[in-house]
């Protein structure tokens, strides 16, 4: 009986986890080790953010989902990999502290056969002073990145409301915290969806909504922008943005680099070297991803995370990672199979693979500060790259030489749909695919995608399929009857 | 070298134009074409797909020296007036827009080394965004109301300049929609046969209406079936439209597949011989 430890229980751990439990069926363990008890669907919590849902909507508790699986699950958070074993058993291990209400703090060894690093970002508001510490969040901005942030999040919005109702006109202030940051998509989300929630409040006319973001361009999204179709050719998501950002009446600030943040103001510096000052008095900022910080041991003890892990923390994979220069980029950098290339029984998956490079231009300011958007690993990519991790290790343990799967992000498309505003009536929407997500240059010269199957659309029906998308991925998560036929 | 404008009706125009990733002889290249160029036409500015060179290059003539823009972005704006202007692109038009009168840009220069500048002039400023929504794909007609931009379309259709037919549009009338057509005409009768129990027709004619409701149904999801497939082939044929989009050619199946297994149900618990 071979065991596969899962590190993570987000979108790809658990897309993962799921589909190995299937195939594998009881002749094999499947153990997933994740700090939080519920299961969140993240792309909602926008929504918890402004008030639309509650928190209980968008997650629901992993426990009796694993247990009706046959997936053994540890409410805990993976600290160190030993993936040589130790000095007494050469049986490679993970070591696991306990965050459950009564046993939290409590370290366990969890053996493995197999690896999947799906543990996700740590999410690093200490990067930029004064907008956290380490990966709390601090007390100046708010949060959508987890659902607890979002209700956070929504009652610091109300307030604002409130007094914008009183007379008092409120300055929000939605967008990127840090020159590095990826998620813009969210953030994006985010400041629709409030614009819209002024209107319906009847406080817009009193509330000045900005954007601030680390995009060389509006419509960049950390993918180096999107395509549309207009008339057998390529409009950029730039005109898309502009367009959508005038309509709204929301000025933007890009090519920003959020260096400190203060009650009411937040500093930036731009990629042209000036640097200014933004006053707030509700600001969401995205804070920048790092790796969780899970070291590797060697055998006898010494320090290996070097070795496993690139300098950001994220996992290395079969990614080529000294692809040089902007100009030298391909498509090939990025990986296909998502095996460590030191250890073959290990994999990351999602937000925790190491990317090669970023996709967006890399940029940064006179003075050295990089501002460019860090690669996104949506949701899409990151269930598929999850799916095709589970099915290369179960073919592993099944046949020991099976050829791995493989899901480059280079040759994946994904699908977005981003909500401008939330109503069963007067929601809205913008439906976006990118194909693939990953230019590729040699394919596709010039704009590095394939145009038929890139394109977005703004409008009330891409609002109720996001709604619908939400339902249908939950069920999906629950592992209720024909889960198994809603895509990734 | 003087290359030909790109001048409307050329739909070419509407590429976006690529970021420059590598500085070499065929980016001078370029460049030393779009000067050329606006030397022949006496132009005081350029983006490179004014040429039909699809790469994000704008050169602005200041005096008597070429300021040659790499890749560039503009990070802040303020200020707006509305703007004059006229457009190689469209020859003889002048249209009035809302243009930022101050801006901060980046940009790279031709050895791509990344620079900076802080525009104040107006007149400058109006250029470089009119340039730079070329780059991305855009022209002076796109930031005009609707109306006020079919007013100008009117304006050249009468000077016989007519946007260009694009290829693999989406077609006036296809032969899917024979399949959903005749659906359509199926599904009405389905519906008329649910109201024949308020007319005196005798036990025979309800049974029969009945059994053809029973043929009918299935042939309609035989039909819906063979419309998906050919819709998808269609849907590769013209790639340009819109309507042929794989969730419009679903909504058109569940709607009628939908309908039809209403119909169905009815048929069965009003007609059915119990």
């Amino acid at each position: 009986m071979a065991r596969l430890v899962i590190m993570g229980g987000g979108v790809s751990g658990h897309t993962a986890a799921t589909f190995a439990k299937k195939w594998l069926g009881n002749d094999h363990e499947v153990v997933v080790v994740t700090p939080n008890s519920n299961w969140n669907w993240i792309p909602s919590n926008i929504w918890v953010g402004v008030g639309q849902m509650t928190k209980e909507e968008v997650v629901f508790p992993l426990a009796p989902v694993y247990e009706k699986a046959g997936i053994d699950f540890k409410q805990a958070k993976a600290v160190s990999i030993h993936p040589d074993g130790n000095a007494d058993s050469d049986t490679p291990y993970i070591t696991i502290e306990s965050t459950k209400e009564g046993t939290a703090g409590e370290t366990e060894e969890v053996t493995y056969d197999y690896l999947i690093n799906a543990t996700g970002p740590k999410l690093n508001f200490g990067a930029t002073p004064g907008l956290g510490e380490g990966t709390t969040l601090g007390e100046h901005t708010v949060s959508v990145c987890t659902a607890d942030h979002a209700v956070h999040a929504n009652e610091e919005l109300r307030k604002v409301f409130d007094k914008a109702k009183a007379g008092e006109r409120q300055k929000i202030l939605i967008g990127t915290g840090h020159g590095m940051c990826t998620c813009q998509g969210a953030a994006f989300e985010y400041i629709f969806n409030i614009e819209h929630e002024a209107k319906k409040a009847g406080v817009r006319d009193m509330v000045d909504i900005k954007w601030i973001s680390n995009e060389s361009f509006l419509g960049d999204f950390g993918i180096g922008g999107l395509h549309m179709n207009r008339g057998g050719y390529a409009a950029s998501s730039r005109l898309f943005a502009e367009s959508l950002y005038s309509e709204r009446d929301i000025p933007w600030l890009i090519g920003a680099h959020v260096s400190k943040v203060e009650a009411g103001k937040v500093h930036y510096e731009l990629l042209d070297g000036s640097t200014g000052e933004e006053e707030f008095d509700f600001s969401m900022l995205i804070p920048p991803f790092a790796g969780v910080g899970l070291t590797a041991v060697a055998k006898d003890g010494s320090d290996m995370t070097d070795t496993i892990f690139a300098p950001n923390g994220f996992m290395k994979v079969d990614a080529k990672y000294d692809a040089g220069d902007y100009a030298n980029w391909k498509a090939s950098d990025w990986p296909e199979t998502y095996q460590n290339p030191t250890y073959k029984n290990m994999f990351a998956c999602g937000i925790a693979f190491a990317p090669p490079h970023p996709i967006s231009k890399p940029m940064s300011s006179p003075a050295g500060t990089p501002i460019f958007p860090t690669p996104p690993r949506t949701g899409m990519p990151s269930g598929i790259i999850g799916k095709a991790v589970a099915h290369s290790i179960c073919d592993l343990i099944k046949n020991p030489s099976a050829e791995l799967h493989k899901a480059s992000m280079a040759k994946m498309g994904a699908a977005c749909v981003a909500s401008a505003g939330k109503g069963l009536t007067d929601g809205t929407a913008a439906a976006l695919t990118v194909y693939p997500v990953v230019p590729d240059f040699e394919t596709y010269p010039g704009l590095g995608r394939d145009l038929t199957y890139t394109f977005g659309e703004i409008g009330l029906a891409g609002h109720w399929i996001k709604h619908v998308l939400h339902h249908l991925f939950i069920y999906k998560a629950k592992l209720k009857p024909g889960w198994t036929l809603i895509p990734e | 070298m003087v290359q030909k404008l790109v001048v409307y009706p050329d739909p070419r125009i509407n590429s976006t134009s690529t970021d420059v990733r590598i500085f070499n002889d065929t980016l001078w290249d370029i460049l030393q074409d779009m000067k050329d160029t606006m030397e022949e036409h006496n132009m005081n500015a350029m983006a490179a797909i004014q040429i039909a060179y699809p790469y994000n290059i704008i050169i602005i003539k200041e005096g008597e020296e070429y300021w040659e823009l790499i890749n560039p972005r503009g990070l802040t704006q303020s200020g707006s007036f509305d703007s004059k202007e006229t457009t190689a692109y469209y020859p003889d038009l002048e249209i009035t827009v809302k243009r930022d009168e101050n801006m901060k840009i980046i940009y790279e220069d031709r050895e791509g080394k990344a620079q900076h500048r802080d525009i104040s002039d107006k007149q400058l400023a109006s250029t470089l965004q009119r340039k730079m929504d070329y780059t991305f794909g855009g022209n002076l007609l796109d930031k005009l109301e609707k109306k006020e931009r079919e007013k100008m379309l009117d304006h050249l259709a009468d000077r016989g300049l007519t946007p260009m037919p694009v290829d693999d549009i989406c077609p006036t009338f296809s032969k899917k929609d024979y399949f959903v057509s005749f659906t359509n005409k199926l599904l009405l009768v389905m519906g008329l046969s649910l109201f024949t129990p308020l007319f005196n027709l005798s036990k025979e004619v309800i049974d029969t209406i009945y059994n053809i409701d029973k043929i009918i149904f299935p042939a309609i999801i035989a039909l819906m079936i063979g419309f998906f497939f050919y819709a998808q082939y269609e849907a590769k044929k013209y790639k340009q439209c819109s309507s042929c989009q794989i969730g419009n050619n679903i909504g058109v199946i569940i709607k009628r597949v939908t309908l039809a297994t209403l119909f169905a149900l009815g048929s069965y618990f009003i007609l059915s011989p119990k």
